[in-house]
This record gives structure tokens, C-alpha cells and sequence, in this order.
């Protein structure tokens, strides 16, 4: 109890923070709103002339696209990978050790705080008024509500769990172009992010679906716009649930290691 | 300047140039990730371009190599871009450290030394994906270019380079008046650039003209690409892409001047 309390500090610290650089939350949902705008108008042409394509109506895309736009820039307030390659490279991540908190903990829980901070000011209002102004698929019932919101929480520990161990490898790489390039790009396409796992090739298709990186944006997306309901809808939470689990194990066993190799180099 | 100073000024680059490439070849692993690196995520948003097409076959008219094709041809000047122009994105922390100065008190030109500081070897990771990729669409859409279109490429490339180069230095340029520039590349040149990658015609006519007539990304590689690959478009002239180079050079010597005219503010603030 009195731990949660240390780490909810951290999240209110960062909240503040964020407040005091307001002008970079805005200016990273001013980049949000550019990508939502070139895809938005990429599917717009892609469909021209098409009524259904695999089932998927013009609508849902869009909704679908908007959606994922949002829970992208929710997530674009925590950058763990950045994070984490900084304090290796500047040696602070030393100081982190020595202090009585677990790091990646606090670090999560700072970056609650910022995404706290950059939801409500930022991301929200704008949203919300784009899903007023335009006619757009939204949950129908609070069900399908509390399922989205619980599988884009999921989504987004996912997420940090996996980034987090690719900035990890920083300690043994020094620099890590390549490796953090095939983060950057699994997580661009494998998670649905622009294009749904639906117009994948089969082959493709099934690929994406055993790795994590599906339960990141597709699977929230997909409950959103209503394209994932019943047992396929249940199936895909308990494989985010799995893969929650599997990452995080990873995390502390790569981060377990970590510590070990700063000793190792004397601090 | 004069003949003789430019001279030496040139010598004097390709001194720094070779200076900073044994920089970056100090972690040897590092330097091969880097392109590596570079040259994959290229080739990721070729893979996310064809993922798209599976189920749709075209875009706006433009085919899965057509498609490659328009988006090689941006990342080959940006390639070059990178490196020469790449780090004056970064200008505001050296304004911040206080180490811009050192670039003032030298009897090199300000703009010349800034821009020798880096030769950013990374970006041989663009050129390698940028060509792998321009030879391929060239082959598998049967191109068979006369002369000229050679030469309308050649200056899409010179003028893509110059183009996008000259929107870097603009954004440096916003360092000296409000000591930012790294943001702004990566909020607006970086979003903008992406949008550049897919046909124009998808996006509102407004965005069309700013794109033409104001910051010429048109002239980087949609509107070439219209004339090679003999596209119609609606409202413009196929043969405007002939022009990107000419475009280039004008578009560059006015960001130059904006560059310089921030340069002599920043001097008479005193800092």
C-alpha cells in the first residue's frame, strides 16, 4: 500500500510536469492530427467506388482509423524506449538503481501521469469533437464500453512491457538503430495500427496473430467498431491477457540481467 | 567571397567531412546498425504500402509499383539530404548550449561550417533502400526511358535535395527568433513528409497548391513521377515536373537568405 502510494508520487510529479511543457503535448497532437488526416483520406480513396471490402464498411474503416489515431496518441505521452536509452547513455540510469524504487515500475507510473495529463487536455476534447462532428461508429452499449476501455488499458501494458525491453537492450548494444527499427516497425504494422489485421494476406494474417503486437491497437480498435463480439471477442482479450503476462516476464527477466551487467561494469 | 576563399572553403569541408565520418566509424557495430537500420524501416513502409494493396489492388490509380516508385523516388533525395542538411534540425541546442557561437568567431562562412559540422553517414541506409527500390519498380513496370526522362530524374533528385534541404534550414532558421527548430521538424517537416509519400491527388486541392506553390514538396517527387510513369493529373500540367530543379534552386536560395538574416538577428542580440 504504502509502495503505490511511492509510485502514484511519480505519476503526479509527472503530471505536473507535463503541465508546466503544455506546449509539447500540443504540438504532439498537432502531428496526431496530420497522420489521422493523411490516412483518413487514404482510406477515403482506397474505398472509392467499393461498397464492402471483406465484410468491412467504409464507416467502420473510418471509425476504425480515428479510434486508432487516439489510443496512438495516448500512447505517443510515454516513451519508455527514449527513456531508458538516454539514462544508459548519460549514466543516470545508476542513480535510478540506487534509489529504493523498482524502475520499471516508476517509470510506468510516470508515464501515467504524463498520458493523464496529455488524455485530458489534449487528446480527449479533440475526440471528442471529431466524433460529434463526423457521423461515426461508437460503442453501442456500456458492455461493449468497459470491454474496449479494458482492452486498451491491456493493450497499452503490452505495449510498455515489450518497448521497454527493446530499450533495455541498450545496455549491450550501446547503440541500438537496427533493433529499435524492428520495434518501430512491428509495431506500425503487426499491431494494426493503420491497416487491420482483416486485409492482411491469409499467410500474414495468421502470423499477426501469434505475436503480441496484434492485442496493442487491433484488438481494442476492433471492439470498438464492433467487428469483434462474442467468442472471438473473449479469445482475443485472454490472448492479450497471455501475452501480458509472457512480456512482462520477459521485461523482468531482460531487466533482472540488466542490473546484473551494471554491477558487473562497477556502476 | 571570393574564387580563392571558396576554394579553400571547399578543401576545408571535405577536411571536416572526413573528420566526421572517422567519428562515426568509432563504433563500427553501431555504424553498420545505423544503416541498417535506416535502410529497414524504408523497406518497413514498402511492406506496409504492398499489405495495403493486397486487398485493394490500386490506389488513386497507382499500383502497387507505381506506388513504390513515387516513394523511392522522395526517400533517394532525402537520402542525400540527410546528409548534408540533416542536423540543422538540431541548430536550437546548440543555441541553448552556448556552442553555436564558436561557429561565429571562425573565418569560415557560418553556414558553411554549420553545414560541414556533420556528413551524416546513416543515411546510406536511405540511398541503399532508395535505389534497391527505384531499380526494382523500373523493371517490374517495364520503364524503358528515352534520354530526356533521364535527365527530368536526375533533376528531381538535385531538386529534391534542394528542396528538402532548404525546408531544414528554415526550420534551423525558426531557432533564431524563437530558439526552437528539432520540434518543428519533427511536428511538421516529418508528418508532411510522410503524407508526400502517398499520390497527392488523395489529399483537399488546398493542401495540393500549398504543397506546389509554397513549400515544393510537389516538386520532390509526385509531380516528376506523374511525367516518368506518363500519369494524367486533373488540374496540373504533366510537364511541370520537368522543373525541380529549377524550383530547388530557387526555393533553396531563398530559405538561405531567411537562414542568414536569422544569423545577423541572432549576432545583434548580443548573446
Amino acid at each position: 500500500m504504502r509502495q503505490l502510494r511511492l509510485y502514484l508520487e511519480f505519476s503526479r510529479k509527472a503530471f505536473q510536469r507535463s503541465a508546466a511543457y503544455r506546449f509539447d503535448a500540443w504540438t504532439r497532437l498537432f502531428s496526431n492530427v496530420i497522420f489521422l488526416f493523411m490516412w483518413g483520406f487514404i482510406w477515403f480513396a482506397l474505398y472509392s467506388g467499393k461498397g464492402d471490402v471483406e465484410g468491412v464498411s467504409f464507416e467502420s474503416m473510418l471509425s476504425y482509423i480515428v479510434v486508432s489515431q487516439m489510443l496512438q496518441g495516448v500512447h505517443g505521452a510515454g516513451t519508455p524506449l527514449w527513456e531508458i536509452q538516454e539514462r544508459v547513455r548519460t549514466g543516470d540510469i545508476a542513480m535510478e538503481m540506487m534509489r529504493p524504487y523498482d524502475y520499471p515500475t516508476r517509470s510506468l507510473f510516470s508515464d501515467f501521469g504524463n498520458i493523464a495529463f496529455h488524455f485530458l487536455t489534449a487528446v480527449l476534447p479533440l475526440y471528442v469533437v471529431l466524433f460529434a462532428l463526423f457521423d461515426l461508429q461508437i460503442p453501442t452499449s456500456m458492455s461493449q464500453w468497459i470491454l474496449f476501455l479494458l482492452s486498451a488499458v491491456l493493450g497499452y501494458l503490452i505495449r510498455y512491457s515489450v518497448e521497454l525491453t527493446f530499450g533495455l537492450l541498450t545496455f549491450w548494444l550501446m547503440e541500438t538503430g537496427g533493433v529499435e527499427d524492428i520495434f518501430y516497425f512491428s509495431i506500425s504494422l503487426f499491431s494494426g495500427s493503420v491497416i487491420p489485421l482483416w486485409f492482411f494476406p491469409d499467410w500474414l494474417e495468421t502470423l499477426a496473430y501469434f505475436l503480441p503486437f496484434q492485442g496493442i491497437f487491433f484488438v481494442p480498435n476492433s471492439i470498438f467498431v464492433g467487428q469483434l463480439t462474442g467468442q472471438a471477442l473473449i479469445e482475443a482479450m485472454l490472448m492479450q491477457g497471455i501475452w501480458l503476462v509472457v512480456s512482462y516476464v520477459i521485461l523482468r527477466w531482460v531487466w533482472s540481467r540488466a542490473a546484473l551487467k551494471i554491477v558487473v561494469q562497477g556502476g | 567571397m571570393s574564387f580563392s576563399s571558396w576554394v579553400r572553403g571547399t578543401r576545408l569541408y571535405f577536411h571536416m567531412v572526413a573528420a566526421s565520418i572517422r567519428a562515426q566509424m568509432q563504433y563500427r557495430y553501431g555504424f553498420f546498425m545505423n544503416i541498417l537500420g535506416w535502410a529497414m524501416s524504408y523497406a518497413g513502409t514498402a511492406v506496409t504500402m504492398w499489405v495495403m494493396l493486397y486487398s485493394f489492388q490500386s490506389l488513386e490509380g497507382w499500383s502497387f509499383w507505381q506506388l513504390i516508385f513515387l516513394f523511392a523516388l522522395a526517400v533517394l533525395s532525402w537520402g542525400v539530404c540527410v546528409i548534408f542538411f540533416f542536423h540543422f534540425r538540431s541548430l536550437d541546442q546548440y543555441i541553448l548550449n552556448g556552442t553555436f557561437d564558436r561557429f561565429l568567431v571562425r573565418p569560415i562562412h557560418p553556414f558553411f561550417h554549420f553545414m560541414a559540422m556533420k556528413f551524416d553517414v546513416g543515411a546510406f541506409g536511405q540511398l541503399l533502400f532508395s535505389i534497391a527500390a527505384v531499380t526494382l519498380a523500373y523493371i517490374q513496370l517495364g520503364l524503358d526511358w528515352p534520354f530526356w526522362k533521364w535527365g527530368v530524374f536526375t533533376s528531381a533528385v538535385i531538386g529534391g535535395t534542394l528542396i528538402q534541404g532548404g525546408i531544414l534550414v528554415l526550420i534551423s532558421a525558426i531557432a533564431f527568433w524563437t530558439t526552437r527548430s528539432e520540434r518543428f521538424y519533427w511536428v511538421v517537416m516529418f508528418p508532411a513528409k510522410s503524407m508526400m509519400n502517398y499520390p497527392l491527388s488523395l489529399y483537399p486541392r488546398a493542401i495540393q497548391w500549398v504543397v506546389t506553390f509554397i513549400l515544393p514538396f510537389a516538386f520532390v517527387n509526385y509531380l516528376p513521377a506523374l511525367l516518368l510513369l506518363d500519369k494524367p493529373h486533373p488540374s496540373f500540367s504533366s510537364y511541370w515536373g520537368a522543373f525541380s530543379f529549377a524550383v530547388g534552386l530557387v526555393f533553396f536560395s531563398i530559405c538561405y537568405q531567411i537562414w542568414m538574416m536569422g544569423l545577423n538577428r541572432y549576432k545583434s542580440a548580443g548573446s
